[in-house]
């Protein structure tokens, strides 16, 4: 089953140039190391997770990739262009959803979606239309005019994630966007999440800190020690995700690589 | 079975409205011009009409101004809407310049900060020295007085934009215009809001003073007018028009600031 996985993503591989690609990556605050040579090629169509404690440097590796940082040293390119330098050639093709959701105050949940949608230069009445039906995919579709501070955390966070799905970018960028969520709502919306980037085989780096949240989603989950550098890398196929002998395997070896058990209670 | 009653009484009464703070501000105005009048008419009995006059006498003034005066209450305000609404934009447009151009900012913050040291005094001498036309002295006096505070206050307004929200809106790619229009304006409006309750009274203050030196119509050159015919009631009555002007000028901007930001939430702080 293995060997047929490697099969499918080699092919997958040699149609399309690897979407996201981190390539000796090195970087460090004040010199503290965040980020010590660190190499992921996300390829087209697949969901990667990176798993890691708090302050492993998750944010920060996506916002080397969303180019809003610069690596120290080594190269990062998205859909084969550098994210910092051409800022512009990538409109429409990333979109993120930050840790915090970072909703404009003065826009309603619907204006905040369509955010995206009207940098992208579409109409007003497209831009509404598409917004409120992902509003309603996000299950906030009587919430539309209400403002952020009218609205739950995690509410917050399902107008964070529509904002950035809105846009129909190639490649989905998300923070720890179900840790806030009660595990119903969770569980129902990575679901949603899952089938969508399967769908429109979206390219997805999924920052986590939850085992959970990476088994449900990701075809590779790659565990990252602090400073980000990967200690545990592992793929996983839809049909390998349901059986729960494996994952409840699966999940020991990745929380004994987080050194020690995954904390239940923890916020996020 | 089970029936529900909508025409029954409720069982609680809801509870009655605690006396708003606005309620409270209003009773304690009331009492002060009250009080104020009061005092007025006493002080009146004991000294020369010429000193303090009873508050009967100013009303009449004030009559008799409200009729024949009119034509001069507007040309103030044209004066204060013109001036402020100049000061607004050029010095929304400082304001931005120096939070967005990390090169000139230096320049512009230094010019600012020497301009609000130079006395207001000072610019009304110079205006009339500088400018022959009476419209254009004062237009002149009340700009360079009131610009710094804008530019002073958006500046600040820019340098409290939060990174995360910077981020957010970069990840989208926008161009300039974008960041400008979906961002950076709507953050800004509060505290246009703010200058302008802040300065409003300083200016109206500064427009009557400008036309008390720099020209023979509006409310200053009326109140010199009343002064050198030693109409202290007159002097009284403008003075209460001021106030009033005052009131009702902040009182319109505070109606339209609560339409603009309804997206804010009541805060109130204990
Ligand atoms: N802009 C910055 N300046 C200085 N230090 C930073 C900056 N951003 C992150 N760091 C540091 O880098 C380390 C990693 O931060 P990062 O936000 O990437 O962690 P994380 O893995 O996302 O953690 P969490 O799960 O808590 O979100 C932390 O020690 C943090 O203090
Ligand atoms: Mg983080």
């Amino acid at each position: 089953m293995i060997q047929d996985i490697a099969m499918i993503k080699s092919a997958a591989q040699a149609a399309h140039p690897p979407s996201v690609r981190l390539h000796q990556v090195y970087k460090a605050f004040g010199g503290k190391t965040v980020v010590d040579d660190l190499s992921i090629d996300v390829a087209h169509g697949e969901i990667v997770a990176l798993l890691g404690r708090t302050g492993a440097g998750k944010s920060t590796v996506l916002n080397l990739v969303l180019g809003t940082l610069t690596p120290d040293s080594g190269t990062v390119r998205v859909a084969g262009l550098d994210p910092n330098a051409n800022f512009l050639g990538l409109r429409g093709k990333l979109a993120v959803s930050f840790q915090t959701d970072r909703l404009l105050p003065w826009r309603t949940a619907v204006e905040n979606v369509e955010l995206g949608l009207l940098i992208l230069g579409r109409s007003k009445e497209e831009a509404r239309a598409t917004a409120l039906s992902w509003l309603e995919r996000v299950k906030l579709g009587d919430a539309a005019d209400k403002y952020a501070h009218e609205l739950s955390g995690g509410m917050r966070q399902r107008v964070s994630l529509a904002r950035a799905l809105a846009v129909d970018p190639e490649i989905v960028l998300l923070d720890e966007s179900f840790s806030q969520l009660d595990h119903v709502t969770s569980r129902a919306l990575r679901a949603d999440f899952h089938r969508i980037a399967r769908e429109f085989s979206k390219t997805c780096l999924l920052v986590t800190h939850r085992i959970e949240d990476a088994l449900d989603m990701a075809d590779r989950v790659l565990v990252l020690g602090a400073p980000a550098r990967i200690q545990l890398e592992l793929t996983l196929t839809d049909g390998q995700r349901r059986d729960e002998q494996l994952r409840a395997r699966l999940h020991d070896e990745i929380a004994a690589a987080l050194g020690g058990e995954e904390h239940p209670t923890d916020p996020g | 079975m089970t029936s529900t009653h909508p025409s029954m009484p409720r069982a609680i009464a809801p509870p009655r409205a605690p006396m708003t703070e606005r309620r409270r501000e209003t009773i304690a105005t009331v009492v002060v011009v009250t009080g104020l009048v009061i005092l007025m008419e006493v002080l009146s009995r004991f000294v020369p009409d010429y000193v303090m006059p009873s508050p009967g006498t100013v009303l009449k003034a004030a009559r008799e101004i409200f009729f024949s005066d009119t034509s001069h209450v507007f040309i103030t305000l044209a004066r204060l809407t013109a001036a402020v609404a100049a000061s607004m934009l050029l010095g929304l447009m400082l304001g931005l310049v120096m939070g967005m151009k990390p090169k000139l900012r230096p320049y512009l913050r230094s010019l600012v900060v020497i301009d609000t040291g130079i006395p207001a005094l000072s610019w009304m001498l110079i205006a009339v020295f500088w400018f022959r036309d009476p419209e254009v002295r004062i237009f002149f006096i009340l700009c360079v007085i009131i610009i710094p505070f804008y530019a002073l206050n958006i500046y600040d307004g820019i340098r409290a934009l939060p990174k995360e929200l910077i981020d957010m809106i970069e990840s989208f790619r926008p161009s300039r215009w974008h960041v400008m229009r979906y961002l950076i304006i709507p953050h800004i409006v509060p505290y246009v809001f703010l200058t302008t309750k802040s300065v409003i009274g300083y200016a109206i203050r500064m427009v009557v003073f400008a036309e008390l030196v720099a020209s023979a119509a509006g409310i200053g050159s009326r109140m010199n007018l009343a002064q050198s015919t030693f109409r202290i009631d007159q002097v009284f009555a403008w003075t209460f028009f001021l106030v009033a002007l005052n009131i009702v000028l902040q009182v319109a901007i505070s109606a339209i600031e609560k339409v603009a930001l309804k997206w804010r939430p009541e805060v109130s702080v204990r």
